[in-house]
C-alpha cells in the first residue's frame, strides 16, 4: 500500500518535472542560442583583427582593447551616451509621472483620450519619428524654424541637426516624446493598484494633493519607478544607436557620437567587425555598472501594502 | 495504468517535439555563422569536375549583381544575350537591392559567385581587395579583347584602378564629380558660369549679393564636397598632377601635408569666410540639400552626374542642369574631373573563371555601353558614341569635356575607408571653424599613418 503511494507520487513527480522541463528547455535553449551565444561569440571576436568579410582572422589578443582606450572618439561617445541617459531619465520620469498621476489621481473625464494620445509615439515606428523629426528640424524648410520665426523680425535659421553645440540636444526632444507614454502606461498601471482607503486617510489626516503624492503615491510605486529608470538606462545605451543612424550618423564631426552608432560605424562602415565587437563589450560593461549603481542609489526598503 | 501511461507517453511527446524544433532551429542557425574560425586550410572547395582544358564555355557560372538606381533591365539583357551564345552555360543571377548582405556569408566561406558587380550599400572594392577576395587579372586584362575583337581596355574612359600596380577591378559604369547649377538660373540672372577659382568667387559673390546662397552641400555625407570640391582642388594645385590622389590613397607619409593641400584648405576657409556656404548644408542628406537646390534656394551644389537621374521627378519646370568639371582650378588651368566608379570583378575563388573572363569580354562593347546609357541614362565606363543615344543631356555634356583637350580626368582612386571616415569629419570641423587647416592636416597625415 505504501510502496503503491510512493511509486505514484515518484511518478507525479516526474510528471511534474517533466511539465516545468517542458517549458523551460526551450525557453533556456533559445535564450542560449540567441542571447549567450551571440554574448560569447562577440567577446571571442574581439580578440581578433577580423575586417568582416575576410575568411581568415588573425588573433591579436588584447589590442583592440589597447585601441579603445586610445580611440579619441570613445570618451566623446561615452559622454554623449550619459548625457542622453542623464536628460532621459529625468525628463522622461518627470513628465511621465506627471501625467500618470494626473489622470489618474485628477480623474480627468478624457482620461482615455489623453492615454491613447501618450501612448501613440510608441506606436510608431522609430523609423517614421527619426524622419519626422528630420523635417521638423529641416533649417530651411522645417516646421520649428517657420513656428519659431512667427516670432521674430528676422526668419529664424537655425541649423538644429548640423551645428556642433546644438546637435545633441536636438536629438533629445525625439527620444523623450518617443519613451513618454511607454513608462506613463507603467506608472498609471502601478498607481491605480494603491487602495483608494490610503488615499481616503490620508485626505481625512488633512493631506494635500502634494503630501499624497510624496507620502502615498511614491513610496508605493517606487519598484515600478525604479525599473523603469533602468529600462531607460539599458535602452538608451543599446538603442540610440537607432535615432543617431537616421538623423545625424553621429555627425558634425562626431559631435553626436554615441557607442552604438560607433560600433555600427566601425563594423560596418569602416570594416573593423572585431573592433566593433569590442566596443560592443565596452557597451555591456557600462550597461552593466551603471545599472548595478542605480540599482544601488535608488534602493529602498520595500512597502508592503 | 493505462491512463497513467497515455500521459506520460504524451509529455513524452511534446517533449519531443520541443527538442526536436530545437534541434531544428539551431541547425538553421549553424549554417548562418560564419565559420570564420576556421582558418582557409580547410579548403571545401568542390573540385567539380572542371572542363580539362576545353576552351568550350559551359558548367555553371554565377554572376553578383547589385540592384539600385540603374535598375536591372540592362543586366537581365545582356545575361540573356551572353545565354544565347553560351546556350551549355548554366547562368545563376544573385541580385537585389540587398544582395550585398545577402551574399556575405558566401564570401566569408569561400563559395563566392564567379563574377561580382561591386555596387551599393556594404559594398567596397578597396575592402575586397584587402579581404583577398578578389582575383587577379593584371595581366589578363591587358592583352584582353572584347567580343568585338577590340583591345578592352583601350577602349575604357578610365582605367582599372591600380592597387599597388597589381588590377583587380574594372570600372563598369562611369561618372564624375563636378559642381551643378540652374543654366536657366544663371542665365535669366545674368551670372557668368565659372570657368575657374577666380570667376567662381567673383560669381558667388553676385549670387550672394541678389540674396541666394551661393553654394550648398550635403553636410551629413561630407564625401560630396570633397569629391565635387577638395579632390580637384588638391590636383590643381598640385600642378595638374592627379598623383596627389594616389598618393593620398596609399596613404603615404606627406600626402595630406602638402602645399598643395594647404592652398586647397585656404581656399575653401576663404569660401566659408566670405558666407558662401549655406548654413543649411550641415546635417542635411543629399535629397534635401538637392531640393533645395532645385527649389533655388541655393545657386550651385557639388554633386554627381547621377544627379539629374535621382531627382528627375522634383525637376522645376524650365529648370536646365549646368554641369562644371571643377571650379578650383586657377585662372587659365584645366578643368579636373574626380571620377567615381562602380567596378566589376572575378573572384579570386571563381569555380568558373573561364565564363567569368568571357562575360567580361562579352559586357564591355560600345553597342552595351550604348544600351546602358539608353537603359539607365548614366555612362557605361566604354567610349562610346552617345549623341543619338537616350543619355541624359549632362551625361552627353559631361562627356564632352572628358573628350576634351581642356580636363583632366583624374585616376579611379578610393581612400580606405578610415581614411575617408577621417576626411569627412575633418572636412566638415573645417567649414564649421571648429578646427584650423593645420589641425585637418595633422588629422589625416595621423590618419594615414595609423592606416600605413
Amino acid at each position: 500500500m505504501i510502496s503503491i503511494k510512493k511509486k505514484m507520487s515518484m511518478t507525479s513527480v516526474w510528471s511534474r518535472r517533466l511539465f516545468i522541463l517542458s517549458f523551460l528547455l526551450p525557453t533556456l535553449a533559445l535564450f542560449a542560442l540567441f542571447t549567450i551565444y551571440p554574448l560569447i561569440r562577440g567577446l571571442y571576436l574581439s580578440f581578433f583583427d577580423w575586417s568582416g568579410g575576410s575568411e581568415t582572422m588573425n588573433f591579436i589578443g588584447v589590442n583592440n582593447y589597447k585601441e579603445l582606450f586610445s580611440d579619441s572618439i570613445i570618451p566623446t561617445a561615452i559622454k554623449n551616451d550619459y548625457f542622453l541617459i542623464f536628460w532621459k531619465v529625468i525628463l522622461i520620469m518627470l513628465l511621465a509621472t506627471f501625467f500618470a498621476v494626473a489622470l489618474t489621481r485628477l480623474r480627468l473625464k478624457e482620461y482615455g483620450f489623453y492615454r491613447i494620445i501618450f501612448f501613440f509615439p510608441n506606436i510608431i515606428s522609430v523609423v517614421v519619428i527619426g524622419v519626422l523629426w528630420s523635417f521638423i528640424y529641416n533649417p530651411s524648410l522645417g516646421f520649428l524654424n517657420a513656428f519659431l520665426s512667427l516670432f521674430t523680425k528676422n526668419p529664424i535659421e537655425i541649423n538644429w541637426l548640423g551645428s556642433p553645440n546644438l546637435a545633441i540636444w536636438s536629438l533629445l526632444p525625439p527620444s523623450v516624446w518617443a519613451g513618454i507614454g511607454f513608462y506613463m502606461l507603467l506608472i498609471i498601471a502601478s498607481i491605480l493598484g494603491i487602495p483608494n482607503s490610503l488615499y481616503e486617510a490620508a485626505s481625512i489626516d488633512g493631506a494635500n494633493e502634494w503630501k499624497q503624492f510624496t507620502g502615498v503615491t511614491l513610496p508605493l510605486i517606487w519598484e515600478q519607478f525604479k525599473t523603469s529608470i533602468i529600462h531607460i538606462v539599458i535602452t538608451t545605451l543599446n538603442g540610440s544607436f537607432i535615432i543617431v543612424k537616421l538623423m545625424t550618423d553621429g555627425g558634425p564631426d562626431n559631435q553626436t557620437q554615441v557607442l552604438g552608432y560607433y560600433l555600427y560605424q566601425m563594423g560596418f562602415k569602416q570594416y573593423h567587425l572585431s573592433y566593433g565587437a569590442t566596443i560592443g563589450v565596452l557597451i555591456l560593461v557600462l550597461s552593466l555598472i551603471t545599472t548595478l549603481l542605480i540599482n544601488r542609489i535608488l534602493h529602498r526598503d520595500t512597502i508592503e501594502m | 495504468m493505462g491512463k497513467k501511461f497515455k500521459k506520460r507517453a504524451a509529455w513524452g511527446m511534446v517533449f519531443f517535439i520541443v527538442l526536436l524544433a530545437l534541434s531544428g532551429c539551431s541547425g538553421a542557425k549553424e549554417t548562418n555563422t560564419p565559420p570564420s574560425t576556421k582558418p582557409t586550410d580547410t579548403p571545401k572547395v568542390e573540385e567539380s569536375e572542371k572542363p580539362a582544358e576545353e576552351p568550350k564555355i559551359s558548367g555553371d557560372f554565377e554572376i553578383q549583381y547589385f540592384v539600385g538606381g540603374y535598375g536591372d533591365a540592362w543586366w537581365k539583357e545582356v545575361i540573356g544575350e551572353f545565354q544565347e551564345k553560351y546556350p551549355d552555360l548554366k547562368i545563376k543571377q544573385s541580385a537585389g537591392s540587398q544582395i550585398n548582405e545577402q551574399m556575405k556569408p558566401r564570401w566569408i566561406q569561400g563559395n563566392p559567385p564567379d563574377v561580382v558587380y561591386i555596387d551599393g550599400a556594404g559594398s567596397n572594392e578597396t575592402q575586397m581587395v584587402q579581404d583577398d577576395q578578389l582575383m587577379e587579372i593584371t595581366d589578363w586584362v591587358k592583352q584582353a579583347n572584347n567580343v568585338d575583337g577590340e583591345n578592352l581596355v583601350s577602349n575604357l574612359i578610365a582605367a582599372p584602378q591600380d592597387f599597388g600596380g597589381k588590377n583587380y577591378t574594372i570600372p563598369l559604369v562611369f561618372g564624375s564629380w563636378g559642381t551643378f547649377y540652374d543654366a536657366s538660373l544663371f542665365e535669366d540672372k545674368g551670372w557668368t558660369v565659372p570657368q575657374d577659382w577666380e570667376s567662381f568667387m567673383a560669381t558667388s559673390e553676385q549670387i550672394k549679393a541678389s540674396g541666394i546662397n551661393p553654394y550648398i552641400h550635403t553636410g551629413k555625407y561630407p564625401y560630396y564636397i570633397v569629391g565635387g570640391l577638395l579632390n580637384s582642388g588638391f590636383v590643381a594645385e598640385n600642378g595638374d598632377n592627379p598623383q596627389i590622389l594616389k598618393d593620398q590613397e596609399a596613404a603615404k607619409e606627406g600626402s595630406f601635408n602638402n602645399d598643395a593641400v594647404k592652398k586647397t584648405l585656404s581656399k575653401l576657409v576663404d569660401m566659408r569666410d566670405k558666407g558662401y556656404f549655406d548654413n543649411a548644408s550641415y546635417g542635411m542628406n543629399h535629397t534635401d540639400s538637392q531640393m533645395l537646390f532645385l527649389q533655388h534656394k541655393d545657386a550651385m551644389i557639388p554633386n554627381g552626374l547621377w544627379l539629374e537621374n535621382e531627382m528627375s521627378k522634383d525637376v522645376p519646370a524650365g529648370f536646365k542642369f549646368g554641369f562644371i568639371p571643377s571650379v578650383m582650378q586657377n585662372a587659365g588651368g584645366k578643368f579636373i574631373a574626380i571620377p567615381y566608379t562602380s567596378n566589376i570583378a572575378i573572384a579570386k575563388k571563381a569555380k568558373n573563371p573561364d565564363a567569368a573572363k568571357a562575360f567580361i569580354e562579352f559586357i564591355f562593347t560600345k553597342q552595351a555601353a550604348v544600351r546602358w546609357a539608353e537603359i539607365t541614362g548614366a555612362l557605361m565606363n566604354v567610349k562610346a558614341d552617345l549623341e543619338s543615344s537616350g543619355a541624359s543631356n549632362v551625361v552627353k555634356k559631361a562627356m564632352n569635356y572628358f573628350n576634351g583637350s581642356d580636363t583632366i580626368v583624374a585616376p579611379v582612386f578610393k581612400l580606405n575607408a578610415d581614411l575617408e571616415q577621417a576626411q569627412n569629419d575633418a572636412t566638415i570641423a573645417l567649414l564649421q571653424k571648429t578646427i584650423t587647416p593645420d589641425e585637418w592636416i595633422d588629422r589625416m597625415e595621423k590618419a594615414a599613418a595609423k592606416a600605413r
